[in-house]
C-alpha cells in the first residue's frame, strides 16, 4: 500500500439506483504518474473521476485525493485538482477569455498572464463564444483553464475524444509538454489505446466495476500478446543463442 | 536522431525506444560519448509520456550502453557499440532461427533456404546502398 499516492482508492462501490457501477474497486496512482483508465463506454470512468472530485458519494468504501476524502473536503480538493470533462459544456455564449475571468476569483494562485499565454500556446480563439468554437478548440480551452492554476492532480475525461488526428496530436504535445514541466499525477480516462499507449505511463483496465489488470504498457502487452519482450530479457535471449552457437 | 515511436506495432512503446537506440549504437550513428536528447525534448518528438522516455534510458543503462552523468545528461558509454551489436545479433539469430526451424518444418532443404537467405542478403544490400 503506497501511503505517499495521491490518488488513493479502496474498495470503492458507486451505485446509481440499484446499480452498482464500481464496486471492490482498488487503485494506487503513485506521484508523478500519468494513468490512462481504459474502459469500455459506461464502464464507470467518469463515475471514477467523479467520485475523485466528490461528486458521487461512495456507497462504500475509500477515496483519498492528496491524502483529503473529497466528498468532506470538496472545495480544498477541487483548489488542487485540475479537471477537464469529457465535453466542453461551459456556458455556451461564453468565451475562452470570459471562462478565465469567471474561474479566477476561485484560486488565490490564479495568474491572468499564464491563463493567456496557455490559450496562445494552445492557439484558442480567445474571444469567440465556445457554440462557435470546434471541439477541438474547446476541449484544449478547458484544458488550458485547468493547468492555470498549476495543479498537482488532474484528471482528464476523454481529452482526445472526437478529434481529428491533427489536432489530436497537438493536444497530446500540449498534454505531454506539462507533463514534463510540472510532473502533476493525472488519472485520464480515455478507451482508446493508442492515447493511452502514448500519453501514459501506466495503463489500468477497468471493467465489471474494478480494476482488471494495472501495470506499464510493457506489462500489459506482455500478457496480452506474450510477443512483447522486454529488453531486460534480451540478456537471456542472448546467453541462450550464445549456447545454441557454441553447441 | 530520427526516431519514430508507432502504437499499433506489437512492442510498446519504450520496448520501441530501446531498440531503436541500440539500432544506431550498434550502426555507429551514435558513437561513445555522443549525448542522447533529453528526456522531454525526446518524448515531445516521438509523442509519449517522458516517464516512458526516462524508463527506456534506465533500460539502456541497466544493459550498460548509455551512463547517466548527474545533472548533465546521458551518454553512450565505451563499451556502448560493443553490447549494442551483441544484443541485436542476438536478436537477429533468434529470428533466423525460428524462421529456419519453421522453413524446415514446411519441408524445405537445407539447401534451399541457403540460397533463399544468400539472395535476400544480396537484394537487401543492393538496396540499401
Amino acid at each position: 500500500m503506497n501511503n505517499d499516492a495521491p490518488i488513493r482508492i479502496r474498495g470503492l462501490e458507486v451505485r446509481y439506483g440499484k446499480r452498482s457501477v464500481l464496486s471492490g474497486l482498488d487503485l494506487d496512482i503513485p506521484p508523478g504518474t500519468t494513468l490512462a483508465l481504459l474502459g469500455e463506454n459506461g464502464a464507470g470512468k467518469s463515475t471514477l473521476l467523479k467520485a475523485c472530485l466528490g461528486l458521487r458519494k461512495p456507497k462504500s468504501g475509500t477515496v483519498r485525493v492528496l491524502g483529503l476524502n473529497p466528498v468532506r473536503r470538496p472545495a480544498k480538493v477541487q483548489r488542487q485538482v485540475g479537471y477537464v470533462p469529457d465535453r466542453p459544456d461551459v456556458y455556451p455564449w461564453m468565451s475562452p477569455s470570459e471562462l478565465m475571468r469567471f474561474l479566477a476569483p476561485h484560486y488565490s494562485s490564479w495568474d491572468a498572464s499564464r491563463a493567456r499565454e496557455l490559450l496562445e500556446q494552445l492557439r484558442v480563439p480567445q474571444a469567440r463564444a465556445f457554440r462557435q468554437l470546434s471541439r477541438g478548440e474547446g476541449m484544449k480551452a478547458m484544458l488550458a483553464a485547468a493547468l492555470v492554476p498549476r495543479p498537482t492532480v488532474l484528471l482528464l475525461d476523454e481529452p482526445f475524444g472526437g478529434l481529428d488526428p491533427l489536432v489530436k496530436d497537438e493536444v497530446l504535445r500540449a498534454v505531454l509538454e506539462v507533463l514534463g514541466e510540472r510532473k502533476p499525477t493525472v488519472l485520464m480516462a480515455t478507451h482508446d489505446l493508442e492515447i493511452a499507449l502514448r500519453a501514459a505511463d501506466r495503463i489500468a483496465v477497468l471493467a465489471g466495476g474494478r480494476i482488471a489488470r494495472e501495470g506499464t504498457p510493457e506489462e500489459i502487452a506482455d500478457r496480452r500478446t506474450n510477443e512483447a519482450v522486454h529488453p531486460k530479457d534480451l540478456h537471456r535471449v542472448l546467453a541462450k543463442t550464445r549456447e545454441a552457437s557454441h553447441r | 536522431m530520427n526516431i519514430t515511436v508507432d502504437t499499433s506495432g506489437s512492442s510498446p512503446p519504450s520496448v520501441q525506444i530501446v531498440e531503436a537506440i541500440l539500432d544506431r549504437v550498434a550502426s555507429g550513428e551514435l558513437t561513445p560519448g555522443t549525448q542522447l536528447p533529453s528526456v522531454r525534448g525526446l518524448a515531445s518528438a516521438v509523442l509519449v509520456n517522458p516517464n516512458t522516455v526516462g524508463r527506456a534510458y534506465r533500460d539502456l543503462a541497466q544493459m550498460g550502453v548509455v551512463r547517466g552523468r548527474s545533472g548533465s545528461g546521458v551518454f553512450v558509454t565505451e563499451e556502448g557499440p560493443g553490447i549494442a551489436r551483441d544484443l541485436r545479433s542476438a536478436a537477429t539469430l533468434e529470428a533466423v532461427s525460428q524462421a529456419v526451424t519453421e522453413a524446415l518444418r514446411a519441408g524445405h532443404s537445407p539447401e534451399h533456404i541457403l540460397q533463399v537467405v544468400e539472395g535476400i542478403v544480396a537484394v537487401t544490400t543492393k538496396d540499401a546502398r
